[in-house]
């Protein structure tokens, strides 16, 4: 009897000790946790071990899911790559967004013995997408790759089976480019009802399936390809000109639209034609991190999130994320004035 | 004289006869128990009261068209549930047809055939099995299973059954319907296993060894004593088994491929309602989306106690039919 009493006595003091521990190291250091995109989950893993004021917590759960987790208010931030709905902007009740990150969507594929950047145009791809063309050696992807021999391969297309942010700058460039894509699959949307392939969850679900399935064509953020040695498509521009996924690529694309819409949106996918956008890369996206206007955290978050646009990006450019230009910035700082506690 | 024998045979009894009736102990077990009694209760209750809420908008709009309708498309806000229930129900009525033979062999060979050294550790290694949490069983699926069936165990299957509507392609992706038949079949066969391990082992010692005097073979005495008995505990196993099989979202997930076809091609990927729903509930965009999914939720409940109802009147019968004969 004794030693149990004693037992219960070392358990209770125990339990106490790491109370005070925990709350002590809380509060030397703050959290922030946020949820959301997969899109640029491995530029925010660099910034979790660079980000010295607090720690960061960041689940990459995709957009959807980064969207309901601050609707909800169960992160401190989210993060999206699709712009918020209006919709999805009154439930949130008092949320901004702000682009925050600049990359692209890579078409990756797995052929072997074909090289890396083969050519494909929109079309190509949202027939690919739609299951019109089902093999490697159609001719509607030869006459774009003379010179290239395909083998005769069944192709498996890999999409996102999760709300996605990337689907959802993926088909806002295939319905931009393909009305037949537009009208039978729609969007621009998170997800969308794929006529053909196989779904994976979350980027690196994608291309997990594709490195391991001969013939598989997906997309991901650039990041993810490079991450995984895996070959990417060279995508033809309004301008006709073939583009990677690349920085001075992206940085081209970002030209396209300078100017905030009321709620700090950019649309930079499929460039028109000119000068300025030879280069772009048609499927360049901006990213968002969701803010509540109200948070007990502002401080925090306002510090985070300047740190972010400012000092974060220069660990971007490694994993092909584009610094983002001088007035997301500015638009960024002046925004972040709303955030308050 | 009945009270009498019971102080005798009964410990429990005999402790509570001289603790006196009204024990604060006993008061407070019975609190308790029957606070979790109720609990399992009420917390059902609150779960549908909850997902029917829930789903309330979907049903309004799409009604009961939302089962037999094959369409979900988040671009127009249109959702429908057949080919979910469809992928459901063929992945885990197939993985019961896979598991039941296997699984009932298995409990055969433990209680009857095995020599007694090898009993315990390969009934232990394969109640492990059940251990395994299935999101481990998901990523074997993706990393494993996958490739090792687009290579070999595909291409050998269309070969010898390519005639029938199962196998009617080469496969091409790791992830599909036949992966996730036989994840479900691996989480299957440890449950179904080792409660008829149980249940072969409960025959009575009598009947075996009446049959065996009588000159039956083992195999009569499985066939004549053991399978007689033991059947209705079998179905209820076999009906334990398919209940893990429907109700598995994670593991399936993984390799089943997530998309709307209906197809008989178990080499081209599907879905099924709890995998539909754990994929998308986070991600879930639009307030119609949402409450679609409740919806899927909501028949996959019913969905399950159907199953379990019909489980409920087979076993019971056989149960009596089994008295009578016996």
């Amino acid at each position: 009897m004794n030693l149990r009493r004693s037992a219960i006595v070392v358990v209770l003091v125990a339990l106490v000790a790491t109370a005070v521990t925990v709350t002590a190291g809380a509060r030397s250091q703050g959290t922030l946790s946020g949820a959301g995109a997969t899109f640029p989950a491995p530029l925010i893993a660099v910034w979790q071990q660079e980000y010295k004021r607090d720690q960061v917590n960041y689940n990459a759960i995709g957009s959807g899911g980064g969207i309901s987790a601050i609707t909800n208010r169960t992160v401190d931030f989210g993060a999206s790559d699709a712009p918020l709905t209006p919709d999805q902007f009154s439930a949130c009740k008092g949320c901004i967004q702000l682009p925050w990150v600049l990359s692209a969507t890579s078409v990756m594929y797995n052929l072997d013995g074909v090289k890396n950047a083969i050519h494909l145009n929109g079309r190509a791809i949202a027939d690919i997408f739609m299951g019109n063309i089902t093999n490697w050696n159609d001719a509607r992807i030869r006459r774009l790759n003379p010179g290239v021999n395909f083998p005769d391969r069944r192709i498996t297309p890999v999409y996102r089976s999760d709300g996605s942010g990337t689907t959802y700058n993926f088909t806002d460039y295939l319905t931009s480019v393909s009305p037949s894509f537009k009208s039978r699959v729609g969007g621009p949307n998170t997800t969308v009802n794929w006529p053909a392939g196989v779904g994976a969850r979350g980027s690196s679900g994608v291309a997990g399936v594709i490195s391991r399935t001969e013939g598989a064509i997906g997309y991901a953020d650039i990041a993810y390809a490079l991450k995984n040695h895996i070959k990417f498509a060279a995508v033809q521009n309004k301008s006709g000109k073939w583009a990677t996924p690349g920085l001075r690529s992206i940085k081209a694309a970002s030209l396209a639209d300078k100017k905030f819409s009321k709620t700090n949106e950019l649309s930079i996918v499929n460039p028109p034609k000119g000068k300025k956008f030879l280069r772009a890369y048609p499927i360049s996206t901006y990213s968002y991190v969701l803010l509540p206007l109200k948070t007990s955290k502002a401080a925090q978050l306002k510090a985070f999130v300047t740190w972010a646009v400012t000092t974060g990006q220069r660990f971007g450019p490694k994993l092909i994320f584009q610094p983002v230009p001088s007035y997301v910035l500015a638009r960024a700082k002046s925004q972040l004035t709303r955030v308050k506690s | 004289m009945a009270s009498v024998s019971e102080t005798v045979v009964d410990p429990a009894a005999a402790t509570l006869r001289r603790r006196g009736r009204f024990s604060p102990g006993d008061a407070f077990l019975y609190g308790i128990t029957l606070a979790a009694a109720l609990s399992a209760l009420v917390l059902l209750v609150l779960l549908a009261r909850e997902l029917i809420a829930d789903a309330w908008p979907a049903v309004q709009e799409f009604g009961l068209g939302f089962v037999t309708s094959r369409t979900w498309d988040p671009s127009t806000d249109v959702y429908g549930a057949a080919t979910f229930l469809f992928g459901t129900a063929l992945t885990s009525f197939a993985a019961l047809l896979l598991a039941a033979p296997l699984s009932i062999a298995i409990a055969l060979f433990l209680t009857e055939l095995a020599p007694r050294w090898l009993r315990g550790p390969v009934g232990t290694l394969v109640e492990m099995l059940a251990a395994v949490p299935s999101v481990v069983l998901g990523l074997w699926g993706i990393l494993v299973m996958g490739p090792w069936i687009v290579e070999h165990v595909g291409p050998f299957l269309h070969r010898t059954l390519g005639w029938t509507p199962f196998f009617k392609t080469e496969p091409a992706t790791g992830p599909s319907m036949l992966s996730a038949i036989l994840i479900l079949t691996i989480m299957m066969v440890p449950i179904i296993s080792s409660i008829c391990r149980e249940l072969f082992l409960n025959v009575p010692r009598e009947l075996r060894e009446g049959a065996l005097a009588l000159g039956a073979t083992r195999w009569e005495v499985v066939r004549g004593v053991i399978f007689p008995y033991a059947r209705a505990g079998v179905a209820a196993a076999l009906i334990l088994g398919l209940g893990r099989a429907i109700g598995e979202a994670i593991a399936v997930t993984q390799v089943i491929g997530n998309n709307e076809a209906i197809t008989w091609n178990l080499f081209d990927p599907g879905d099924t309602l709890a995998s539909r729903i754990a994929s998308l509930y986070v991600g879930a965009t639009t307030k119609l989306q949402i409450s679609s999914l409740v919806y899927l939720a909501l028949i996959l409940l019913a969905f399950s106690l159907v199953v379990n109802l019909l489980a409920r009147v087979i076993i019971n019968r056989v149960a009596a039919r089994h008295q009578v004969s016996a």
